[in-house]
């Protein structure tokens, strides 16, 4: 059985047909890493990208932030903060990634990086932007299987049917592995800092995260609240069960629940027609 | 809360989000949430270039929409496997008050 997996990580991760990331994301993140780096720097670099540049300015001058006219890259970095650039530079290359054939993946990636957001923002914890992008990046493996496996994913598609059992235990099955696993060797691969890989690595297993179990139980429980509202699909058609290790990790309350279900299901009127304006250009 | 065109709406219902000159969501509301709407707002929105407004409930029914009671069975269905989690319970009950509350309570319309 070893065998069968360490075959398929070989196939998986055969990196001339790995989709790859733009280079610009790869020198952000070690620009960012460096305290003596300058913004100016940075700036340089997106502006070598035409489409991040352009995003990049249109979200600077979206009236939801409310700044006056902001025109130069360097500019909109410093007011948007080099996080909320960076997840915006990963989240677009994704889409590119995603979208091709597969809406409702990209909708319930999309509706679980908007809920692990919100649920961050709720909670008040730190870097809520990584949260959102760990969330938006957690079914990653999915894309990966059915771009380099599409024979096994067709079997992994059929067991689910027949079966009416969980992807992730006909994964297992099929493939001896499953999609959380294939999206850590994904990131490690993409050098991805932890605390995105380790919330993609676990978000089926909370107690094994380390590092960054916060963010993982916020990944996790976005995932059990987009399955809960059946926004999207994930190819699952049952709510994950909610681990107990995550609840507690989060200090989290009826209260508090029903109060995040209320808002995210408000905001997902709006990512839906997100979704459908990106699908229709 | 619904979305419906501005031609739907009727006087009597509720705004369940801020109304936007020109429907984009930039400058000043023009009108609060919570509002009741009455004919002479509904005539200002059409000169004001509203085309869709938010209001409470579940007012409009399309051709082809699911029912409250198809709604609660897809609820069911994607719990079904999980229910002996209490927190899963403690979720599937708060959804269920939410379908509820968003459709208008039972008085929505019922499957046929």
């Amino acid at each position: 059985m070893a065998d069968k997996r360490s075959e398929l990580k070989k196939i998986i991760m055969d990196t001339r047909t790995l989709p790859t990331l733009p280079s610009v994301i790869n020198k952000l993140n070690s620009l960012s890493e460096n305290d003596k780096s300058t913004i100016q720097e940075m700036a340089r670099i997106v502006s070598s990208d035409q489409v991040l540049s352009a995003r990049i300015l249109r979200l600077a001058n979206s009236p939801s932030y409310g700044f006056y006219r902001v025109s130069t890259i360097s500019n909109a970095m410093i007011l948007l903060g080099v996080n909320v650039v960076k997840s915006l530079a990963l989240s677009s290359s994704i889409f590119a990634i995603m979208e091709k054939d597969n809406v409702g993946l990209w909708e319930h990636s999309l509706g679980v990086g908007v809920a692990a957001n919100l649920i961050a923002r709720k909670l008040g914890l730190p870097e809520c932007e990584e949260i959102a992008t760990a969330g938006l990046l957690h079914d990653i493996g999915k894309v990966i299987i059915k771009i380099k496996c599409s024979e096994a994913e067709k079997d992994i598609l059929k067991v689910v049917r027949d079966r009416q059992i969980y992807v992730m235990e006909a994964e297992h099955e099929v493939i001896d592995t499953d999609h959380a696993e294939v999206g850590g060797w994904l990131s490690k691969s993409w050098f991805l800092p932890d605390k995105l890989s380790e919330p993609i690595t676990f978000h089926h297993d909370v107690a094994k995260s380390e590092n960054h179990r916060i963010k993982t139980a916020v990944v996790h429980f976005a995932d059990v609240l987009i399955s809960a509202s059946g926004f999207g699909n994930s190819g699952d058609c049952f709510v994950p069960s909610i681990q107990k290790i995550a609840w507690d990790t989060l200090k989290l309350n009826e209260q508090l629940l029903a109060e995040l279900v209320d808002e995210v299901e408000d905001k997902l009127v709006e990512v839906k027609n997100f979704s459908l304006e990106m699908m229709s250009d | 809360m619904q979305k419906i065109p501005l031609m739907l709406a009727k006087a009597g219902m509720i705004l369940a989000r801020d109304v936007f000159r020109g429907n984009a969501p930039i400058g000043m509301p023009i009108c609060g949430k919570g509002t009741e709407l009455t004919e002479t707002l509904i005539a200002r929105f059409e000169n004001m270039d509203v085309q869709t407004v938010h209001v409470e409930g579940h007012p409009v029914w399309e051709e082809g929409e699911r029912s409250f009671d198809d709604l609660l069975r897809e609820l069911d269905g994607r719990f079904c496997k999980t229910l002996q989690n209490p927190l899963n319970v403690m979720l599937y009950d708060i959804y269920k008050a939410y379908l509820i509350k968003s459709m208008g309570g039972d008085s929505g319309r019922q499957a046929e």
